[in-house]
């Protein structure tokens, strides 16, 4: 039985080396004329209006990654509990290998049910977003 | 036996050195075997599924059918002037491409082909394919935030805003396939669906995952199609809305390399799949290797015929489907799944 990490290294090695590769070939074949107008941004043909650094994106969902740092782990937990859960059937019954987890889940359920019910798992959250929702399907 | 050991067994060369040089050998020949689907798949295959399904004709001109247009497209994408914008974050703008194409190939390290092509077989095999291909996200928001244009930026924020959102529900719809088989492996994984699970007559069905559970496998498939950025799921993109999202500044070989890694995704998509819940390399008469690849184009063309056939959804909504229904759903399927297995055991 070989050891498979090394052969994990060795796909690791050629993913890398294959891409790096092609951007050899390509830097030997490519011709370079770096004009001004050519490097602009691209912002479908007007004259590129300040750096996307500086706007201000209002990124909403940090309370879905927040929430799924916690599914994530919680997965995490969970990827165990299926390796074992046959056997321990076996061993402790059914009752003992189901019914801890199922807790386990429940929390996590009612944890989303509240993150559901405070419009965490929304795109747009904002009082201003849903007034204009609002105005716009009476107008 | 995975490939490496045949290999291994092959090669005058003993120790830790023969080793090495045959897990290169292997890498070297599974790195290829991707790649070529990939050429396939990404200039010819991919234009004349969309051309049947728009009831155009696509290429033809290069070579038999246009086959002869991959090599034409490789050539003039690779010599094409590589357009640095002005304000990148280099380093950065640099790894994305990098980073989106080699994780995705990474990942083909532990599935198995059939015919002895297996690279590798650890016993967290399971696990670590979930965690290489949930790598690309890094490389997209990379791309959207140093390419300085606010396509990209906002391509790459919806890009994450969709992988926190599907991660879970094909995570969580993997593992109910791991209450049946008890083990990470993929090679126990596939071995598991090799008995039958009820004869037709003449035909034995065979007891594959996706028959056995077919609610997981259609959640599987639906957060499949999400993890890999296909309709109606394709928001980081939407060429209808932000140009190209995270790929918009990129060009010659960069988006060579951005554009092969999504098409190698949706390859690892297919084999994770495959050796879920469609047996694997297993099937009659053909070697396993032609099944195998027979298997993954199968959710290729279903991936090209949901983008040719399915409006795409809003971000709102992906949002909400993710987080309302495919969160729950899978929830329910695992817990049914365990609730099941444990009345049969």
């Amino acid at each position: 039985m070989t050891n498979a990490w090394i052969a994990i290294g060795a796909l690791a090695a050629v993913a890398v080396i294959i891409p790096l590769s092609m951007m050899l070939v390509s830097w030997l074949l490519r011709p370079s004329v770096p004009e001004q107008g050519k490097r602009a941004t691209y912002e479908s043909g007007e004259i590129p209006t300040g750096s996307s650094r500086s706007i201000k994106f209002n990124i909403q969902y940090y309370m879905v990654a927040l929430l799924f740092v916690v599914f994530d782990i919680e997965t995490v937990l969970i990827f165990p509990w299926t390796v074992i859960y046959t056997d321990a059937i076996e061993q402790v019954g059914l009752f003992r290998a189901l019914v801890p987890m199922l807790v386990f889940i429940g929390i996590l359920v009612v944890g989303l049910a509240w993150a559901w019910r405070n419009g965490a798992v929304e795109w747009v959250r904002s009082e201003r977003a849903e007034e204009q929702r609002i105005e716009r399907t009476e107008g | 036996m995975t490939l490496p050991e045949t290999l291994n067994g092959l090669l005058p060369i003993g120790g830790l050195a023969g080793e090495v040089v045959a897990a290169v050998i292997g890498a070297a020949l599974i790195g290829t075997i991707m790649l070529t689907n990939t050429a396939v798949a990404g200039p010819w295959a991919k234009r004349k599924i969309t051309a049947k399904f728009t009831d155009r004709i696509a290429v033809n001109r290069v070579g038999p059918a246009g086959l002869l247009i991959i090599v034409a497209d490789a050539v003039r994408l690779l010599a094409k002037e590589l357009i640095v914008p002005e304000g990148v974050d280099r380093p950065a703008w640099d790894l994305a491409p990098l980073l989106i194409a080699s994780s995705a190939l990474l990942g083909f390290a532990v599935i198995p082909m059939g015919s002895g092509l297996q690279l590798a077989d650890p016993e967290t095999g399971l696990a670590f394919v979930f965690a290489v291909a949930s790598m690309a996200s890094l490389g997209l928001v990379m791309a959207g935030y140093a390419s300085n244009n606010k396509f990209s930026f906002l391509g790459g924020l919806r890009a994450v805003a969709q992988n926190l959102a599907y991660e879970i529900p094909l995570v969580l719809t993997g593992a109910s396939v791991v209450l049946f088989t008890g083990t990470l492996q993929m090679s126990e994984i596939v071995a598991a669906q090799q008995g039958a699970l009820f004869t037709l007559g003449p035909v034995a069905i065979p007891s594959w995952f996706a028959f056995v559970n077919p609610f997981a496998f259609v959640l599987f498939m639906i957060a499949n199609l999400a993890e890999v950025g296909r309709n109606p799921f394709d928001i980081p993109e939407a060429p209808t809305e932000i140009v190209a999202g995270y790929q918009t500044e990129y060009s010659s070989v960069y988006f060579v390399l951005v554009y092969l890694g999504e098409f190698v995704h949706i390859f690892l998509g297919g084999a994770i799949a495959a050796t879920l819940f469609l047996g694997g390399p297993a099937g009659p008469i053909l070697p396993g290797f032609v099944w195998f690849l027979i298997k993954i184009w199968a959710v290729f063309l279903f991936t090209q015929w949901a983008r040719s056939a399915l409006p795409r959804v809003r971000i709102d909504q992906l949002i909400q489907i993710g987080w309302k229904g495919m969160l729950v759903l899978s929830f329910a399927n695992l817990v049914l799944t365990a609730v099941i297995v444990g009345a049969i055991a």
